[in-house]
This record gives structure tokens, C-alpha cells and sequence, in this order.
């Protein structure tokens, strides 16, 4: 559906002409249906690449191809795309229902006031429908940006930070329109900053740093990369042993965390000292502790070697 | 293509209506033009009403130009410096369809604003019992025919500079003052200085004024109309020169304008 390879965009800047490298190598595919999620820190290249895969900067090298073509501004290809930027780059001087009319009669067909109405009441715009964007908040310019990418029904969606800006109301309804769009089959591409927000929609994941991919996968993959520790949580009778990590006692209540090499050694403690046992399973780690993990440095593990995470970082260095 | 080049000068003319800057420039142009034209209206004579009427119809020709001017350049510069662009080309309109559709809203503001200038100076026409002279349509006409090539030549340099360097090579480094330095160089050249630094001057000169469109192609030919604004009648066919010269002009500035916004690396 989306391949980029190899995506190189270098371009100099400031008087000293000092180069700067916004992506260094990046390849990602994104499948048919995927709701793939961009991650990464400030400056890491995620809006650069989806400006790459939107054709809306050309890159010093490498190839971009979406539903097996290059990305060629404004061609029929666009017909089933829709973007929402992350800078409000709109119309200003449209109000609200003009700016909406119009980026949807930029698909070559009118939109009758009846589907115009029904999507800006169901953002809640109706009421500011007449207001000139220019006079608009940032939450409300986001609103109109999402609207233009709903008001037709496109395949490929491209949304780079969705939710910024939006007030916790929008944020859930857009989360609900977003996974009614994927579900219809539709294939969505995000920026995020917000990993929650990640981990409850998306179904791939691709973290990026410093331009390039470091790790590529499903989201059930990152989430369950920490297999070497184990959470228990006991009733402590007094004894709390040493090989337990980031310890939390909450009255007679212990949690903590178990190595896995240790975890014989705690059953039979506990089977020895009669340890009222509450829960022992297998840490489950949330995106950001994946994500924090990777970006450190620290090793993502044989655990996601062996669950076939797709490292791809050393892969891309050539 | 109809309903996207619809779509595109409904959103163009929009923001002709609505952007400050235009507005700001308009009335600052009005007011000069309305300095220069108030006192001849006072005349009270035949003769003190035609110069009057003339006066004032070559001051509000003036104004078109410049405004049209100022549509061509704010149209492209503003929207490839805030970006919007990215929201019209990430959906199925094409660089081509959307600087066409502004290059005709442009077009369509200009020959109303012609269409009001004219039927205004007609008007004064029969207010001061001027008989009206066909040398009104001439001239409106062929401000109307300028000021196409002038908004698409503005449109070509916003898509390649920023708008001020558009502005200052429009108004200072045009073809006439290239001419007024070619023909100095060459009066240089005769009285006996003949260095070759000063032919390559001469020669480049030449050349810009050459390479450069020029407002008025046929100013030689038509300037008794503007100033007695009688037409004879082989004077016609100057009007339609001066229309296909516009027509050419803007098809090689849209040309041009359209390569360089396709090789944009950033839109």
C-alpha cells in the first residue's frame, strides 16, 4: 500500500550552510488496512516522511510509492487520500463551511449543505460555521482539518498529530470516527506524540529516530517486549526477598519485579513460607516503556527477536 | 476540471474580498488616484471637461493596472508562503488547474474593474456632454489586454522570488529602463568610447529589454489614441495585437510559472 525506501533528505540551512540530515535512510511498508502509527521525538523525521509520502517534499534520494505509484501532487491518485496537517496551513480567509465546501469540491465533486452540516454538527462546528478560519482557535482550525478528511470517504488517511489542540470531548469522538474509518477498511498513517493514545488505535508501529526506522512492528509485539521480568504482587508475612525490583508495599501488600531467572526461586520461597500469592505474570510493557527503551539505546531485546520484531535499524544503515 | 477551476476562483475571489493587505494597497492606490483626479473634475469649460475626462480616465487606468498588478502577486505569494498549498495539492487538483484558476480569477476582477472604469467615464461622457469617443473602449480595452500579460508576468515572478523583489523588478528593472540604458550605452558608443566592457553593456542591455515584456508593445502606434481618444480606423488593429501579444506573454508566464512551482522541493 505505502513503501518508502531508503529515504534520504538532506538540505543545508543557516549561514553557515550547515547540513542537516531531517531523514538518513528510512524504509517502513505500510499494509492494506493497517492503522500504522509514526513514532518518535521532536526532529526525528516523522512529519518529513509524511510529507515524503504525500509527494509534498521530494527527497534528495530514495523512493516513495502509495498504492503502487509515486506520489504526484494533485493527480487522480489523491482521489482516495486524505491529509491533515499538523500546522494549521489552511485557508484563513475561508470561514469554517467555505473552508469545508471548498477542500471537498477539491475532489472534483460539490457537497450538498445537507453532508456539510451533519459533519460540522458532528464536530462541533455548526454553531461557527460563518467564523473566518483566521479568527478560529487551533482546536477549532484542527476541527475544520478534520472534517475536510472525513467528508468524503477516502482510503488512505494521513494524519499528522490528529489530536493537537483538541479538548479531551473531540479527542474521544475523533478516536470513535477514526476506528469506524478503519474498520470500513480503510488505511490510516499517524504522527503522535501521545502513546496512549497510539496504543488504542494503531496496529503497526514504526519508531523512528534520528531518520531513520529503529523498529518496526505490531503494536502487540512492543507492548509485550519485556519478557525477562515478571510482576508479582503478595501478601508479605515479613520476608520480602532481595532479587525483587522496584519494590511498592501498600500495607501488608508487596508488587514488584521478578527476573525471570529467579522466578523457581520465588515459587519455592513462596510454596516454603506459605506466601498468599496475588498475581505473577509476565510484565506487560506499555509503548512507552518500548519506546523510552529504544530511544535510550538499550538493547530491544532478544525477546523481540524471538517474537519476530523486525529491528531495522541495522538494516538501514547501508 | 470545471467543477475544480469553480472551486478554486469561488476560494480566489474570496480572498480578493477578504485580504488586508489588498484592501490596504487598493485604498492607498484610490487615494493617489483620487489626488490626481479631484482637481481636473472642477473645470467648467468643453474643452477643461475633456482633459478633465481624460485625465481622470487615464488616472483609474492607471489604478487597474496597479491593482491587477497586486492581484497576480498577492494571490501566489501569499499562498506559497503559508503554505496552504499542501492542502490543495495532497487532493486531486494539480499545480496546473489551481494557477489557472488563479491566473483567471485575476483576469476576471481585472476586466470588471476595466468594465467599471469604462462605463464610469462614459458616464461622465453624458453628464459633460462629451460626445462619448470610441477611444474609451480603445484604451479600456487595451488596459484590459495589459494588464493580463502584467498579472500573469507578477504571477510568474511570485512563484520565483519574494513578492518585494517581484515588486522592484517590476516597477525599477524593467524593459524600459533597459532600453533608456541601451540607448545611452549605444550614444556612448558613437561619440567614440568604444571599449568592450561597453559593448557587452550595450549588447546585454539589449538583450534584457528584449528578453523583458514590455507594458505597452504598440505604444508608438497607439499613443494618439490615448490622447485625443479618437480611433481610425487601422488603429483597430492595434488593439488586437496588443491582445495577442497579452495572450502569448501569459501563456509563456503561465508555462514558466507552472515548471517552477512543480519543481518546488517544499511546497
Amino acid at each position: 500500500m505505502i513503501v518508502a525506501e531508503n529515504l534520504r533528505v538532506h538540505f543545508r540551512t543557516g549561514f553557515l550552510r550547515r547540513e542537516v540530515r531531517a531523514l538518513n535512510g528510512l524504509s517502513l511498508e505500510v499494509r492494506d488496512g493497517d492503522f500504522f502509527a509514526l513514532v518518535g521525538q521532536n526532529g526525528a523525521g516523522k512529519s518529513t516522511a509524511m510529507y515524503c509520502f504525500l509527494g509534498l517534499l521530494k527527497p534528495t534520494s530514495g523512493k516513495v510509492e502509495i498504492m503502487g505509484q509515486a506520489p504526484d501532487l494533485g493527480s487522480r491518485l489523491y482521489d482516495k487520500v486524505a491529509y491533515l496537517p499538523e500546522e494549521p496551513h489552511y485557508h484563513l480567509y475561508l470561514t469554517v463551511a467555505e473552508a469545508t465546501r471548498y477542500y471537498a469540491a477539491l475532489y472534483g465533486k460539490r457537497v450538498s449543505e445537507k453532508t456539510l452540516n451533519e459533519t460540522l454538527e458532528r464536530l462541533g462546528l455548526a454553531q461557527f460555521k460563518d467564523l473566518p478560519l483566521s479568527k478560529c482557535s487551533k482546536g477549532m482550525k484542527q476541527k475544520v482539518g478534520i472534517a475536510q478528511c472525513l467528508i468524503h470517504e477516502p482510503q488512505v488517511l494521513f494524519l499528522d498529530e490528529p489530536t493537537r489542540g483538541l479538548d479531551p470531548l473531540a479527542v474521544r469522538e475523533f478516536r470513535e470516527t477514526l476506528r469506524e474509518i478503519h474498520q470500513r477498511g480503510a488505511t490510516i498513517v499517524m504522527n503522535s506524540h501521545v502513546l496512549s493514545e497510539i496504543e488504542m488505535l494503531a496496529n503497526r508501529v514504526a519508531i523512528i529516530e534520528k531518520g531513520k526506522v529503529v523498529v518496526q512492528d505490531e503494536l502487540r509485539n512492543l507492548l509485550t517486549l519485556d519478557r525477562e521480568l515478571y510482576q508479582v504482587s503478595f501478601e508479605a508475612n515479613g520476608h520480602v526477598p532481595d532479587y525483587l525490583d522496584a519494590v511498592e508495599r501498600v500495607g501488608n501488600m508487596v508488587k514488584g519485579d521478578l527476573p525471570k531467572e529467579r522466578l523457581y526461586d520465588f515459587m519455592d520461597l513462596a510454596k516454603q513460607s506459605g506466601l498468599h500469592l496475588h498475581e505473577c505474570s509476565l510484565k506487560k510493557a506499555t509503548l512507552e516503556d518500548s519506546f523510552f527503551k529504544i530511544v535510550k539505546g538499550e538493547d530491544p531485546h532478544a525477546g523481540a527477536q524471538e517474537m519476530g520484531t523486525m529491528p531495522v535499524a541495522a538494516g538501514n544503515q547501508g | 476540471m470545471t467543477e475544480l477551476l469553480r472551486a478554486n476562483i469561488l476560494a480566489d475571489l474570496a480572498y480578493y474580498r477578504r485580504s488586508r493587505l489588498l484592501l490596504a494597497f487598493m485604498l492607498l492606490s484610490l487615494l493617489l488616484t483620487g489626488l490626481g483626479s479631484l482637481p481636473p473634475l472642477f473645470s467648467n469649460s468643453g474643452v477643461q471637461s475633456f482633459n478633465a475626462l481624460h485625465e481622470v480616465f487615464s488616472e483609474l487606468n492607471g489604478f487597474a493596472l496597479v491593482l491587477c498588478a497586486c492581484l497576480g502577486l498577492f494571490i501566489i505569494s501569499s499562498h506559497l508562503r503559508n503554505r496552504s498549498l499542501k492542502m490543495v495539492f495532497t487532493k486531486p487538483c494539480s499545480p496546473a488547474v489551481w494557477l489557472l484558476s488563479a491566473f483567471l480569477s485575476a483576469v476576471l476582477v481585472s476586466l470588471l474593474l476595466n468594465f467599471v472604469i469604462l462605463a464610469g467615464s462614459t458616464l461622465l461622457s453624458l453628464v459633460w456632454h462629451i460626445p462619448v469617443r470610441p477611444g474609451l473602449v480603445f484604451v479600456s480595452a487595451e488596459t484590459f489586454a495589459v494588464s493580463v500579460g502584467l498579472i500573469a508576468y507578477l504571477m510568474l515572478l511570485a512563484t520565483l522570488v519574494h513578492p518585494a523583489v517581484a515588486a522592484i523588478c517590476t516597477l525599477i528593472f524593467n524593459a524600459d529602463l533597459f532600453y533608456s540604458a541601451h540607448l545611452w550605452t549605444e550614444a556612448v558608443i558613437r561619440s567614440g568610447n568604444k571599449g568592450p566592457w561597453l559593448r557587452g553593456l550595450n549588447g546585454l542591455f539589449h538583450w534584457l529589454y528584449l528578453a523583458l515584456p514590455m507594458l505597452y508593445p504598440f505604444d508608438k502606434k497607439t499613443e494618439p489614441v490615448h490622447v485625443s481618444l479618437r480611433v481610425m480606423h487601422g488603429e483597430w488593429k492595434y488593439l488586437f495585437y496588443s491582445l495577442a501579444y497579452a495572450l502569448s506573454l501569459s501563456a509563456f508566464c503561465y508555462c514558466l510559472a507552472l515548471f517552477a512551482l512543480q519543481r518546488k522541493k517544499h511546497i
